[in-house]
């Protein structure tokens, strides 16, 4: 990797440090708050210290101990999961054609992606919500799964396709020239070359369905369906008028730690993609 | 019709058994596909579960009542009902309506008037304030299941004798800063409900109104304008807290907790809450009924509270009515009163022994909810509350004569649904 | 369209490296462009067995995508359309009428209306220029650093993940009085949430906070594409860092930057959440969003409401528009597609 800078490693290490140091601490200091209140007992709660004087994990013991919020996260992370493979893979789809075939439409296809990406969504709710009751679709995953691919789709099919425009497409051509059908050549070569974007908009589709909140509020009405994020909505503090703050921190922590996860786990895919891609240059 | 219904059986039998997972032991679970369901739609309240499994057993298998929670925020609770309710759902059927929503969905024919029997048992030996929120065009549209009120909570180690009035407190604050010790007043000032519930406090204190008698012109008389007066004197004062025009109810009780404050209009749940975080501080505090505004005449604080409404489209009414009653009768309000929080809308619940540990101030609240004003009877109170909380807010920047004109104008278009909402 | 042509043209003599674009445009002449020509205007029965095999394959994988994005959204959207011409207050259904435009007339001489238009307007250029900023140079340490960087790319898309409503609380109850570290560290005794000036600058940073990441993570897929022996050379030519970002990077970056921006613009115009938890749009921070959620939503008044969603949406196409004709940012499948 050449990079800036001199020869001298170790300077460059440490300056490397001090730049990571700065990148850690603005992305989780916030976070560190978040869990620094779901370990804080309820009279120290709000004493505006960032670090706890007195620890309990009380919180968490409370919302593990309901179904309320365990059923949440099974519908959470089935939800999303689902909806970012459907996403993606229609996403991918629609974004070879785009960046790499002709056909009448396309700018069409484009057009109506972008309008619904830009419709304001507080807009949209109240028709499917019609829409979903009559359809019986209302309180079900594919109540959910189906508006989430929506509202991915032009995400991922805008990304995806910026993507595919940079792959060395002559190997596309070349496989084409061995004898490969337009959509061998689609499967076999480029969707390897393809894959740090689409992983990359997977997560982004991800974060989408995970975090989204007026959907599932509005789609949902029982454990059924429920997503985290509404049901952190559902928790109830001692009395109508106090805000459940220690229980709503410790599920943030909670619904964060896949998060976490999953961007481990793709962040190395994508640095593999990244770096066949340099080769490339 | 009846398809989607079928439909959403399966769905019925989850939120059953959601409730029955989470409730205490349950003998029928799910015994009984065939009998009458009663869906409750009530905001989430610690220990309703227990109250429902009474009324279960209660109704000894005539229906079987399932609570639906609602979101814990008051606009998601009242949009998730409003959305089904305008879909004309038939799978609602008792609904838990903060008091202020009752005339607008009574207006919107949303929910069936009480009548008979079943009017006779939700207005007896209930509290007349209580009772005057539910109803709309003189009909009685929900039975009250429990009630609120605002009181003044004050520290005993700093206060001798708490204040009558505003101008009272004001002075007793600049005294206590005056010498150093702590002197913020705290109230709910961010731009929301709760700052119209003051307003609304203050001009009944003052013997105004709002709106005219039939609820469909904006008057905004002398009292009222005095009420602008108040707030803004308030504001202005320089005892307020700096979190004013962003505190809501648990924002008043944190910043109070922490000590550096002398005064707290809030509701009897602070004191709860003081008592289990900061207890020695819950020793040094005592409460008195809202302030007023002129010596020696009575405030009038605002009432909060649920009621319970059936649902127009109901299939079930009766069986809703009579499940209504039973989530609402004097031992399941002294249960909740004790276990939730909530204080009851039956008189002689007051008069139970237990209610004593669990409500000291009990009196002040049963001779404030007495003495209550309601929040000005309109369908369209939600229009009406958006346009006051913004024209008040911040109350620092009220100008008494020219702000009423404002609100005659503004309200009045709120009023009749016009115009775009601030 | 000129103006990313003449940029490109500038930026093509200095960058030996620009031979792998050449080859793809090339290429792309191969297929595309060629087969556009062939069977263009002249004649449509012309196409050749091979350009109708690929145009049969094209709609074929875009027909699911294109089919669910329209099952969803096409009624509402039309549906909103219409909403918006009429008197229609869901608690007053009698009084239902068609008004033509007179619900515009009353959004557009409302000063609620422009009020919330200027303050969103204002969030959208800030925050947006600060997260270019940020996010490039989350973008270069997430794509350079030579030491920890699992650590540093799983760290620095956090705020990313973080349920937006729950992340707002944090920053709220950090920013009260008394009980938040933040406000008692930066403005002891007074409440930053309740002035307009600092409630819109702390909205401002809860927003940067939460979306420089997905900034960060467009752009790092266009400097993946920037080659290193590009640098190298530039490095030897005498180039300093900073010349070798702005002449050697930036151009190369360019389509990925401008669809970085396009989307955080779009997205930043519509901010709600954020408002909506720390200040619920007092003192006067509330944007079009949150005027539309309180008209429409909770007002139930879906006539106003909706014209003003239809005028929100209107605003974020002019944006894209002015994104795609002025800046040329390459929309796919127009004119510039595929020829970078």
């Amino acid at each position: 990797m050449a990079a800036f800078g001199g020869t001298d490693t170790r300077a460059r290490k440490l300056r490397w440090s001090l730049l990571n140091t700065l990148v850690v601490v603005y992305a989780l200091v916030p976070v560190l708050w978040i869990m620094s209140l779901s370990f804080k007992t309820p009279a120290t709660l709000n004493d505006g210290n960032f670090i706890p004087r007195e620890w309990t994990l009380e919180n968490y013991r409370s919302i593990l101990s309901t179904t309320e919020f365990l059923r949440a996260l099974v519908n959470s992370i089935g939800i999303a999961l689902i909806a970012t493979a459907i996403a993606v893979v229609l996403g991918t789809m629609a974004a070879y054609a785009i960046a790499r075939l002709q056909f009448p439409g396309k700018r069409l296809l484009v057009g109506v992606s972008l309008l619904i990406a830009m419709f304001p969504q507080i807009s949209l709710v109240s028709p499917l919500f019609e829409i979903e009751r009559t359809l019986g679709l209302f309180d079900t995953w594919p109540g959910l799964i189906l508006p989430y691919i929506t509202f991915s789709l032009p995400l991922a099919i805008y990304t995806l396709s910026a993507f595919f425009r940079e792959i060395p497409w002559e190997l596309e051509k070349a496989a084409k020239m061995d004898g490969a059908t337009p959509g061998q050549a689609f499967l076999k070569v480029i969707a390897p070359l393809a894959a740090p974007g689409v992983f990359t908009t997977a997560i982004l589709v991800f974060i989408f369905c995970w975090n989204d909140f007026l959907f599932a509020l509005t789609l949902t009405s029982t454990e059924r369906s429920r997503t985290v994020p509404v049901a952190l909505s559902f928790f109830t503090g001692d009395s109508q008028f106090q805000d459940p703050t220690g229980s709503i921190s410790a599920a943030a922590v909670v619904i964060t730690v896949p998060i976490i996860v999953a961007v481990l786990f793709f962040q190395r895919r994508i640095v593999a993609g990244l770096t066949s891609g340099a080769v490339k240059g | 019709m009846g398809r989607p219904a079928m439909r959403a059986r399966p769905g019925r039998a989850a939120a059953a058994m959601g409730v029955a997972l989470l409730a205490i032991p349950l003998a029928a679970c799910g015994a009984d596909q065939q009998g009458i369901t009663v869906n409750l739609y009530y905001a989430p309240e610690d220990g309703l579960e227990t109250v429902v499994e009474n009324c279960n057993q209660q109704a000894a298998g005539r229906y079987r009542i399932v609570y639906n929670k609602l979101p814990r925020g008051a606009d998601d609770q009242r949009l998730q009902m409003v959305r089904r309710l305008a879909a004309e759902d038939r799978d609602m059927d008792v609904l838990g309506l903060d008091l202020m929503w009752t005339q607008e969905f009574a207006g919107a024919e949303w929910i069936r008037e009480w009548t008979g029997e079943y009017r006779a048992e939700a207005e007896e030996g209930t509290l007349e304030g209580p009772l005057e929120s539910a109803r709309y065009e003189d009909r009685l549209y929900a039975a009250p299941k429990n009630t609120n009120v605002q009181l003044l909570w004050y520290r005993t180690d700093l206060v001798d004798e708490p204040p009558e009035t505003w101008d009272e407190m004001m002075e007793t604050a600049q005294e206590l800063k005056d010498a150093g010790d702590p002197h913020t007043i705290l109230i709910t000032g961010a731009q929301y409900e709760g700052l119209v519930v003051h307003y609304n406090s203050i001009t009944a204190s003052a013997g105004g109104h709002m709106l005219s008698e039939d609820g469909l012109r904006a008057e905004f008389d002398d009292g009222a304008v005095r009420a602008l007066e108040v707030l803004r004197d308030f504001a202005t004062s320089g005892l307020a807290h700096p979190g004013l025009t962003n505190a809501m109810e648990d924002d008043a009780r944190l910043a109070f907790q922490t000590g550096n404050a002398a005064f707290q209009i809030n509701w009897p749940f602070v004191y709860a809450a003081m008592q289990a975080e900061t207890p020695e501080l819950a020793g040094n505090v005592g409460w008195a009924p809202y302030p007023g505004v002129e010596p020696g005449s009575p405030s009038r604080s605002t009432i909060g509270g649920y009621n319970l409404a059936v649902s127009t489209y109901s299939e079930h009414p009766d069986e809703a009515f009579d499940a209504a009653l039973c989530l609402r009768n004097a031992e399941n309000q002294k249960f909740s009163a004790i276990n939730s929080g909530v204080p009851p809308t039956i008189e002689s619940v007051y008069d139970e022994p237990e209610m004593l540990d669990a409500y000291p101030m009990k009196d002040a609240i049963l001779e404030s909810v007495r003495n209550a004003a309601n929040r000005p009877s309109t369908p369209a109170y939600q229009n009406v509350s958006t346009v006051l909380s913004h024209t008040l807010s911040p109350p620092s920047a009220i100008d008494p004569e020219r702000t009423a004109e404002e609100l005659r104008v503004s309200v009045q278009k709120a009023l009749e649904s016009k115009g775009v909402l601030p | 369209m000129s103006k990313e042509r003449l940029s490109e043209d500038q930026a093509s003599p200095g960058s030996p490296a620009d031979a792998p674009g050449q080859a793809e445009v090339t290429s792309a002449n191969g297929s595309g462009r060629g087969g556009r020509a062939g069977g263009g205007r002249s004649g449509r029965r012309t196409l050749t067995e091979g350009q109708r095999s690929e145009r049969r394959l094209a709609l074929l994988l875009c027909a699911p995508a294109a089919l669910v994005m329209i099952a969803v959204t096409g009624w509402p959207i039309i549906y909103s359309i219409w909403l918006s011409l009429q008197r229609y207050d869901l608690r007053f259904p009698a009084d239902q009428e068609f008004v033509g435009l007179a619900n515009y007339v009353e959004v557009l001489t409302s000063s609620y209306w422009w009020t919330s238009f200027g303050v969103t307007l204002l969030i959208t250029v800030v925050s947006v220029a600060i997260e270019l900023v940020l996010g490039m140079a989350l973008a270069l340490i997430m794509h350079r650093t030579i030491v920890g960087r699992g650590l540093v790319r799983t760290s620095a898309l956090v705020p990313y993940g973080i349920v937006t409503v729950v992340a707002a609380f944090s920053w709220r109850y950090a920013w009260t009085p008394d009980t938040g570290y933040l406000a008692n560290l930066f403005a002891p005794g007074s409440a930053p949430l309740t002035d307009q000036a600092s409630a819109l600058a702390i909205i401002t940073l809860a927003e940067v906070w939460k979306t420089t990441p997905f900034m960060a993570l467009l752009l790092m897929a266009g400097l993946a594409l920037v080659p290193d022996d590009l640098l190298k050379a530039a490095s030897m030519d005498g180039a300093g860092p900073w010349q070798r970002f702005i002449k050697v990077m930036v151009p190369v970056m360019k389509p990925a930057i401008l669809v970085a921006l396009l989307f955080r613009t779009l997205d930043a115009f519509r901010i709600f959440d954020n408002i909506y938890v720390l200040t619920s749009g007092a003192q006067d921070t509330s944007s079009v969003s949150i005027l539309a959620n309180t008209n429409l939503i909770q007002a139930l008044n879906l006539g106003i409401g909706s014209t003003m969603s239809v005028l929100i949406f209107l605003s974020v196409a002019l944006i894209a528009f002015v994104f795609v004709k002025l800046f040329g940012t390459a929309a796919p499948g127009s004119d510039t597609e595929g020829r970078r």
